[in-house]
């Protein structure tokens, strides 16, 4: 396509507007990665915990989160050096979910750091701040599972207060699972349909 | 009586250009190639007519010992743009 004659009316100048600003949207939609292996990080994490203390009686079952989390950050870390390299445009939207994830992860560690004075508290805290991060950064992405896996998690939180431990890391499980994952997998699905389009 | 078209903006490339820039913080010389569908040397003469009429900043660096060009919109160009729009809208409800 040629587009480097002169403008032949006004009309043409809004599709051009048009056409352009939904070239790019295009493409750098979020194709889910950070989700999926925070997702299955942490199910894993939370089965294996499960695993260790209530059927295997291992005396250290917290093991699971101390490899599988640092392994993610890792993960997450040189993955996101790749992803920056490779965009080729940096939007606003991604500058909002780095705010709103680092503010996530900010509190997260904290709610962990101050776990022997939360004691039982601290896995619902936990789920309540998941709900944070899923309902913000599914609402800025417009995408509504993840804002609906949020909803999921806050009240999956609200269920975790009244529970034992053994049923938190179930909880745990299945909100990930609902909340992360599933979402997960739809906006890959969808990302990947985008990029065929595009 | 209606205001004149910015002759900076009214070419399609460098409409396009400043159109996919409002929309991105930044963006690298090959996905603007990529997004206009131009050749890199249409691209890189509209794009320096840009800078010159400040309403875009090109930052050249190296990454990878591969050179890097990313451009920006400056509120100069974000503000022709809106002005761009406006006209536009003003002429074609004129010729309803």
């Amino acid at each position: 396509m040629e587009i480097n004659d002169d403008i032949r009316d006004e009309k043409q100048s809004l599709e051009i507007i048009g056409r352009m600003i939904e070239n790019a949207r295009q493409g750098i939609q979020d194709n889910g990665f950070f989700y999926l292996l925070w997702g299955y990080l942490v199910l894993a994490a939370a089965a294996t915990h499960y695993v260790l203390q209530y059927m295997l009686n291992y005396p250290y079952p917290w093991l699971s989160w101390a490899v599988l989390m640092p392994a993610g950050g890792i993960v997450s870390m040189i993955y996101g050096m790749k992803m920056d390299k490779k965009q080729g445009a940096k939007t606003y939207i991604e500058k909002n979910m780095m705010y709103v994830l680092v503010a996530f992860l900010v509190s997260l560690l904290i709610v962990l750091f101050m776990m022997p004075l939360l004691r039982q508290n601290t896995y619902p805290l936990v789920l309540v701040m998941y709900g944070i991060w899923l309902f913000c950064s599914g609402g800025m992405l417009r995408f509504r599972p993840l804002i609906a896996g949020g909803v999921i998690n806050w009240f999956f939180g609200i269920l975790a207060f009244y529970q034992t431990f053994e049923y938190q890391l179930i909880l745990l499980a299945a909100a990930v699972l609902i909340g992360y994952i599933i979402p997960g997998h739809l906006l890959n699905m969808q990302y990947k349909k985008n990029v065929r389009t595009a | 009586m209606f205001a004149p078209l910015d002759p900076v903006l009214h070419s399609q490339l460098r409409l396009s250009v400043v159109s996919l820039l409002v929309s991105v913080r930044a963006a690298e010389f090959t996905w603007l190639r990529e997004k206009t569908g131009s050749t890199a040397g249409n691209l890189s003469v509209q794009l320096n007519k840009l800078a010159e009429a400040g309403y875009i900043e090109i930052k050249k660096s190296f990454r990878d010992n591969y050179p890097l060009t990313e451009c920006k919109i400056t509120k100069k160009g974000i503000k022709a743009f809106e002005a761009y729009v406006n006209n536009i809208k003003q002429y074609i409800h004129q010729k309803k």
